[in-house]
């Protein structure tokens, strides 16, 4: 049996949320929440309470959540929607240089329309200095969008006061919280943002659905235009089947996060340590402490990442490194690059991701293949360039 | 546990036929494509037929999940650039005529790529080349034309030694390409009758002398003057890289007879024409010469047959070492023209013994 150990990119389906797939499927179907008759209804009462479900999972009203399909949706609606919405006064955006890419491409398409872009650069660590960003915010701005949590090296940002700043600007504070959004608790109370990105299938829902919190009276105009659905922010017949299995695997997550977030926390940690102990000059990138806790992202020294995740995968070990190009093959992360490391570190670097699914006996089983993959790698294919062990 | 096989893969008909037989032969296969070719920019045109587009990595993927065995793109653009593409620039700024397909084999495929399959846990890289590998009594492995004539590719697979032959396979060595072809529609592979590339996979529209441009640099073009066999300047030139020996077009110049490039001094820029018959020489000087078995080095002057183009008849000739890696060829009933900076591949019959790359010809 294979490990998976790559659930930032995607999460195995919860087997709550395919139950609640199957009976939907089983028991009715079909269904236009929008229709009138009682088909309609059904699906419209399915919808609601799948609605409701995510909601709890933030600690926020129902009505304040709009499905998409999923974090790249969601990002893309926040970020053209607060600008198509934003007077001409405010034409500034803030972000990060470690942002994914669905919140990086809008800024270079906002740019293309005459907007300005400040983006911050984070620390070697992958922290964005609070007040550096929020010394940024002045009344030109229209929209602050950060990472709660980063993909790539699971670094958690410090945003209550930029949020604070943001809010006595009246600029509009977007996080995106698809990394973040079950792997900790989370409660709109404390994030104080205005809009928040989710996506399913980085907790135990299906791929395809996710969510934008949409706090009420957020100035926010629609990015796909058509029918009223979803309070009129998204067009399109909602996806009821995927919302179905966010709900459900949303309640599971509300219920299980403590005790499984300090699970995941133990068994990455357990990892760590044993792969610090047999491979030297392993390095952890991002902070010990202030991250998510399922996210491992390590430089194995002496190695080309490429080769080292393709030995794992025929190891049965599956894991992640960078982003992969139209073709197939990897490319080093931007995140790493942005943080100061070199090319050559970043292309030595492999994301290993934990989650709900993981057990002990996969973390005991990584721990032995993942130096003996890495000695043999360093032996038959040695990069020479890496820099020194700090 | 099966011997693992590392199969180089394409997305062309060869290679996944390759692939295909060693998985029916019982290997543990592992398909790789390798992507060598950094992004052009500005962007290229449509690069069809050209390796390495994304259409035919997802070929070689279709072929992979169709036959079920593990398929990754590896991405060596770093050590193409460095080993393949800066010293196809070098030889054609050094007045030479570069083949960088028998450098890839060498530094990428049987090289670099076989570290990759080491790596992985693999014994062998395979790939569609058409060329046979033999071991005899004595374990030493002999390198040989492929039983189709018309599609051997053996003057391209020179350089491999007894380390490298010996953890090479060729599957479709013993085959035509009628047979792979019918083998592939056999398969169901989607590009059974997917047409060949033909060109140098990174200058897909065929102009050299641009490529070189952008890639060296207007600080390494030497310019110069066309002069003829007596020394009379015929004209000038914007570049010794704009030439190959025994080129007769595009020379901007016109005489009474046909006029070929004869020479190229890349120091001082000047490129020499002439008649035709004046490029005819006795043999040459190959440098960086290897042998597929060393011990014939040692055996002083001996007969044998030497291609001098991938396209060329073998010439007799006798060969012998001038130094460590260079040696003297000697056509035995005179010879053409020969083009520095080309492969001069060694055959007895059908028998490979080794190769180099031409550093100039011998006057008749």
């Amino acid at each position: 049996m294979s490990i998976y150990l790559d659930h930032n990119a995607g999460t195995p389906l919860r087997p709550a949320a395919q139950a609640a797939m199957l009976r939907w499927i089983a028991d009715a179907g079909h269904g236009n929440p929008a229709s009138v008759h009682r088909a309609g209804q059904r699906a419209r009462r399915r919808l609601e309470q799948a609605r409701d479900q995510v909601a709890a999972l933030l600690d926020a009203p129902p009505r304040t959540i709009v499905f998409t399909s999923g974090g790249t949706e969601s990002n893309n609606l926040a970020i053209f929607g607060v600008m198509r919405a934003a007077g001409a006064a405010r034409r500034k955006v803030i972000t990060s240089a470690i942002e994914h890419s669905s919140v990086l491409a809008p800024m270079i398409e906002l740019k293309t329309r005459g907007c300005e872009v400040l983006t911050l650069a984070p620390d070697r660590d992958g922290r964005i200095d609070p007040a550096e960003a929020a010394a940024a915010i002045d009344h030109e701005t229209a929209l602050v969008t950060l990472g709660v949590a980063n993909a790539e090296v699971g670094t958690l940002q410090e945003l209550a006061p930029i949020a604070r700043a943001a809010a006595v600007h009246g600029v509009v504070f977007h996080a995106d919280a698809a990394q973040a959004i079950g792997r900790i608790p989370l409660r709109i109370s404390e994030l104080g943002c205005d809009l928040i990105t989710m996506s399913a299938h980085k907790f135990g829902g299906p791929a395809g659905i996710g969510a934008l919190y949409v706090r009420p009276g957020c100035a926010i105009a629609p990015a796909i235009l058509g029918g009223p659905h979803e309070a009129g922010l998204r067009a399109g017949t909602p996806n009821l089947l995927g919302a179905i299995g966010f709900g459900a695997a949303a309640e599971e997550t509300a219920r299980e996060i403590a005790a499984e977030s300090a699970r995941i926390e133990g068994f990455a940690f357990t990892l760590l340590e044993r792969l610090i102990a047999a491979i030297p000059g392993l390095r952890l990138n991002g902070p010990l402490t202030g991250r998510i806790p399922n996210t491992l992202n390590l430089t194995f020294p002496g190695v080309i990442g490429e080769s080292m995740l393709i030995a794992l995968d025929l190891e049965g070990v599956e894991v992640s490194m960078g982003s992969a190009c139209a073709a197939g093959a990897v490319e080093p992360s931007h995140v790493l690059t942005a943080m100061g490391r070199s090319a050559v570190d970043a292309r030595a670097s492999l994301r290993i991701s934990l989650g709900w699914s993981t057990t002990a006996d996969e973390v005991a089983r990584a721990a032995e293949i993942i130096p003996r993959v890495w000695q043999r790698v360093a032996a038959a294919e040695p990069e020479m360039r890496s820099e020194a062990p700090r | 546990m099966s011997v693992r096989v590392l199969a180089a893969m394409s997305g062309g008909v060869d290679s996944s036929v390759a692939a295909a037989l060693l998985r029916d032969q019982g290997y543990d296969v592992v398909g790789v494509a390798m992507r060598l070719v950094p992004e052009a920019t500005p962007p290229a045109p449509a690069r069809r037929g050209a390796c390495c587009s994304h259409e035919d990595f997802e070929d070689a993927r279709r072929v992979a999940e169709r036959l079920d065995f593990p398929f990754y793109v590896v991405d060596l653009r770093a050590d193409f650039a460095a080993r393949v593409i800066a010293n196809f620039v070098g030889e054609y700024i050094g007045g030479r005529t570069p083949n960088p397909c028998v450098m890839c084999n060498r530094e990428i495929k049987f090289d670099r790529l076989w570290q990759r399959a080491r790596a992985l846990e693999a014994d062998f890289v395979a790939t569609g080349h058409y060329a046979r590998v033999g071991r005899d009594a004595a374990d030493r492995f002999h390198l040989r034309r492929a039983a189709d004539t018309a599609k051997d590719q053996s003057y391209f697979l020179f350089s491999l030694g007894q380390k490298e032959l010996a953890r090479t396979l060729f599957p479709l060595g013993d085959m035509t390409k009628t047979e792979v072809r019918a083998r592939a529609r056999a398969l169901g592979l989607a590009n059974a009758d997917k047409p060949e590339s033909q060109e140098i996979c990174f200058v897909p529209d065929g102009d050299y002398a641009s490529f070189v441009e952008r890639r060296a640099g207007s600080g390494r073009i030497r310019p110069g003057r066309l002069l003829d066999s007596d020394g009379n300047t015929l004209g000038q030139h914007r570049g010794v890289h704009h030439f190959t020996l025994g080129q007769r077009r595009g020379l901007g110049i016109s005489g009474r007879q046909p006029l070929y490039v004869r020479q190229i001094f890349a120091d001082s820029g000047d490129v020499v024409v002439g008649a035709r018959e004046e490029l005819d020489s006795a043999g040459l000087v190959a440098t960086r010469v290897s042998l597929v078995d060393s011990a014939i080095a040692d055996k002083g002057e001996i007969a044998l047959e030497v291609k001098i183009r991938y396209r060329h008849p073998p010439l007799p000739a006798t060969f012998r070492m001038i130094s460590a890696d260079s040696a003297e060829i000697r056509f035995r009933n005179g010879g053409p023209a020969v083009t520095p900076g080309q492969a001069c591949v060694l055959y007895r019959g059908d028998e490979v013994l080794g190769g180099g790359f031409i550093e100039r010809a011998l006057e008749r």
